[in-house]
């Protein structure tokens, strides 16, 4: 194992892994939230926009998202996201459309998420609000959304989880993450692949265990009990 | 359970002027988006007949396209396959009675569900090149159906425990009462509801491994994204050929989706499963997706990769 | 009729003696009988007794083919008890849900304390703060305690001091019975528990009517008698209330009027007394005898 660790730079793959994962969380976060505001609009064309996104990203391959924000994005359509005239522009660009990507891709799955939480609370509890005079606003912040937070905790650890994993997918954009650098050891030392496989293992074990056993630990702490 | 929440009150003449004016606000800013785009993709010489001409032609598609579908197909196929039986095998591991098969399923489960199948099918690749243990020509093949059979047997081993795990206890009850040994129910009795229960989550996990097929890309398989990828070197017309497979994805993930559905329906309405399905989650009738289907089969499920 | 053994907490016949007089007493000085003790001594502000409160004129719904409400008309006056029973499916339900707009209506006007029905925005919301609503399901918030389960409304809508509101909640807690199950969650509490607590989440917006939509029909058999005594001591009391139900006992005891709708229509509209001793309509008739040969 030692040799894995001493050639090459595992923890730098992993961090890279790391600030993939965050960034592209709180990304997909904040754009599956505006979807699933869409989703559940009392408008018919607004729900129909956030369904279609939710259909066609979610029945798209990852890497093809990947391989288009490369290719035709960039290359072809010529959106820069990094400046050409940087030193680290080729990186920083890898890098950015790596994101966007895992964004756009998880942005879906986090819709579904939290509207699957939104689902887990009754009609009555809106009924009961409105009825003692809550306004909207008020009642979506002190009945519905805290009510559908809890129920949506564990399926967006799940979808972290699932995230955390799906960074490799952008080794194909060319970021130095642990995908890349598996593809990396085994071309230059294939004996190593016992040792590569822990390591990796590990590796993701560390990073997503912690978060399995704290959505299902508060899933289940802050369940609203019916 | 009641009915899921209506987020809106019903909205009196001031609210539906505010809809109208939503929708149609909303309606102009998805056509300038949509005007944008189709500029952006003229603009940069996409949208001329050279450009499209070749993906309607007979000959594209037979040299590139349905090859590459096939593919696609076929490695789902196969690795859909050995998942089942490997998964099986697995579920019924961690259900066994003694002890140490017990630990050393969970902990092949436990390790192989951690490893992206990115990784597991870079592995297996490099690892059969170097061992020489797989014809070159099959090699792509061979590395993207042991990436996507690993992850997925998990996946389904898991799908199968919780699936016994949510059946009345006393479905067992009656099969051990009935003089049939721990072995028999669990053949008998519990393993056929628990697989009834848990087919639309099969079903849903075939879109991820037909999804997850495109990872393949990476080592080179020529399925449907690297077609689609040659396609746009030789014309010259990427951003078109990857918006015809994204479509041809679609087309087949929206009908596995439909038909997972449909099995649900099905299920649910003949009431076959003692308990299972539809206790597991009772949202899951609005809309059977891989984040919220099924209980939870832990780490891993929910957004494919691909 | 499992309702009809229950022993109100009222001496002899409650309905007899609340004519027009003591129980609705404007100027808050009466006695605020029995089981209200502990309430602050402001009566409910249900207007002058016998003025029309709630007036429904010509309402019409449907739900797709189904017309489940036809040109309803009907006008309740302040401090009165009005019952509404007929089959499953008559509209009684939707008719109460209407009052405070949580079923839109097609045509027509309902009015309350004189003032239509907002269509929607602040308006409505301070409307229905002054109707109170009890739910089949009781609906208490899930993710609250009893005690904020009613304080919520009077914080949030009404704007009283945290102190003030718990200290009227837990009044009104004691009121009906469940106050050392304040810190408790919903889900700890039996349906008899929980129905009273949502009664008293309504009092503590002291609502100027009381809707009540089929309030034992989802509680276990024995538990339904501890919601009855609630209402009827509210009743008792001079709260206006429209009531949904099947308990007849209830009705004969409490209510000053009985309404009787089938298929979307009220049929007919009588004293208890007179309506379960001589129905008029031959739906009413078929109805009674249906139900009371139990």
């Amino acid at each position: 194992m030692g040799e894995v660790f001493a050639n090459y730079d595992v923890f730098g793959a992993f961090f890279m892994t790391i600030r993939l994962a965050v960034l592209s969380a709180i990304g997909s976060l904040l754009l599956g939230t505006v979807l699933a505001v869409f989703r559940m609009s009392p408008v018919g064309l607004v729900r129909g926009i956030g369904a279609a996104y939710v259909n066609v990203v979610r029945n798209t391959p990852l890497t093809l998202i990947t391989v288009f924000t490369m290719l035709g994005a960039h290359s072809n359509l010529g959106i820069r996201v990094a400046d050409p005239a940087s030193p680290t522009s080729v990186v920083d660009t890898a890098f950015r459309w790596g994101v966007i990507a895992l964004t756009v891709y998880h942005a879906a799955f986090v819709c579904e998420a939290l509207r699957s939480g939104v689902n887990t609370v009754p009609v009555g509890q809106a009924e009961a609000a409105r009825s003692i005079g809550l306004t909207f606003a008020q009642n979506l912040r002190h009945v519905i959304l805290p009510q559908a937070f809890r129920g949506a905790i564990v399926p967006l650890g799940n979808t972290l989880i699932a995230l955390t994993k799906n960074t490799t997918v952008v080794a194909v954009i060319g970021v130095a993450e642990i995908a890349y650098l598996t593809a990396e050891v085994m071309e230059n030392d294939p004996g190593l692949i016992v040792w590569l496989f822990l390591v990796v293992a590990l590796g993701f074990v560390v990073l997503t265990l912690p978060v399995g056993l704290a959505t299902t630990h508060f899933g289940r702490k802050l369940a609203v009990a019916r | 359970m009641s009915a899921p929440v209506q987020l809106f009150d019903a909205p009196g003449p001031r609210g539906r002027a505010q809809q109208r004016v939503a929708a149609v606000v909303l309606a102009l800013l998805a056509a300038v988006v949509l005007a944008a785009i189709l500029w952006k993709l003229g603009e940069r010489g996409n949208l001329t007949a050279a450009k499209w001409a070749p993906l309607v032609s007979p000959v594209v598609w037979r040299s590139y396209i349905v090859p590459g579908l096939i593919n696609t197909l076929y490695a789902a196929a196969i690795s859909i396959v050995l998942a089942g039986v490997l998964g099986l095998l697995l579920g019924v591991g961690r259900l066994s009675q003694l002890a140490p098969v017990r630990w050393v399923c969970a902990t092949f489960v436990e390790f192989f569900r951690a490893v992206p199948v990115l990784v597991m099918m870079l592995l297996s690749f490099w690892g059969y090149l170097a061992l020489d243990a797989v014809p070159g020509a099959y090699l792509p093949l061979a590395g993207t159906v042991t990436g996507l059979t690993l992850y997925n047997a998990c996946v389904i081993a898991e799908l199968i425990r919780s699936g016994v795990h949510g059946l009345p206890k006393g479905q067992a009850e009656a099969g051990l009462s009935v003089g049939l040994t721990p072995g028999q129910t669990l053949r008998s009795i519990q393993l056929p509801q628990a697989l009834t229960a848990m087919l639309p989550a099969l079903v849903g996990q075939l879109v991820v491994i037909l999804k997850d097929t495109a990872l393949g890309y990476q080592i080179t398989y020529a399925e449907l994204l690297r077609q689609g990828e040659r396609i746009g070197s030789a014309y010259g017309n990427i951003v078109l050929a990857l918006i015809v497979v994204a479509v041809l994805f679609i087309v087949l993930n929206y009908s596995l989706t439909s038909l997972a559905q449909w099995i649900e329906q099905r299920l649910s309405r003949r009431g076959r499963v003692a308990g299972g399905a539809q206790a597991a989650d009772p949202t899951l009738g609005v809309d059977a997706d891989p984040v919220a289907a099924g209980p939870a089969p832990g780490p891993g499920a929910g957004p494919g990769r691909g | 009729m499992t309702g009809m053994d229950s022993s109100a907490a009222a001496p002899s016949d409650p309905r007899e003696p609340r004519g027009a007089d003591p129980r609705t007493d404007p100027a808050g000085t009466g006695d605020p009988a029995p089981g209200a003790q502990g309430t602050p001594a402001h009566p409910h502000r249900s207007g002058r007794p016998g003025e029309p409160l709630v007036v429904l004129e010509g309402v019409q719904k449907h739900f797709g083919d189904l017309h489940v409400l036809r040109d309803i008309d009907l006008t309740v006056g302040a401090g009165e008890v009005v019952v509404v029973i007929g089959p499953s499916g008559s509209g009684k339900s939707t008719l109460c849900r209407a009052i405070n707009r949580l079923e839109t209506i097609e045509s027509g006007t309902i009015t309350v304390d004189g003032r239509p029905l907002p269509a929607e925005g602040k308006a409505l919301a301070a409307l229905r703060a002054d109707v109170g609503m009890v739910f089949q399901s009781f609906n208490l918030f899930a993710h609250k305690t009893i005690l904020d389960n009613v304080t919520l409304g009077p914080i949030k809508v009404r704007g009283v001091g945290k102190t003030e509101a718990r200290e009227r909640a837990m009044a009104l807690l004691d009121r009906v019975g469940v106050a050392h199950q304040a810190s408790k969650y919903p889900a700890q509490l039996s349906g008899g528990q929980q129905q009273r607590v949502a009664i008293a989440r309504s009092l503590a917006m002291d609502p100027k009517v009381m809707l009540f939509d089929e309030p034992t029909s989802a509680l276990d058999p024995e538990m339904i008698n501890e919601v009855l005594d609630v209402m009827t001591s509210l009743a008792d009391s001079g709260m206006t209330m429209i009531v949904v139900t099947h308990e007849m006992g209830f009705a004969r005891r409490a209510a000053d009027r009985v309404v009787f709708m089938a298929d979307g229509q009220i049929v007919e509209q009588a004293a208890p007394e007179e309506f379960f001793t001589h129905p008029r309509s031959e739906r009413a008739r078929d109805f009674l005898g249906k139900i009371l040969t139990h």
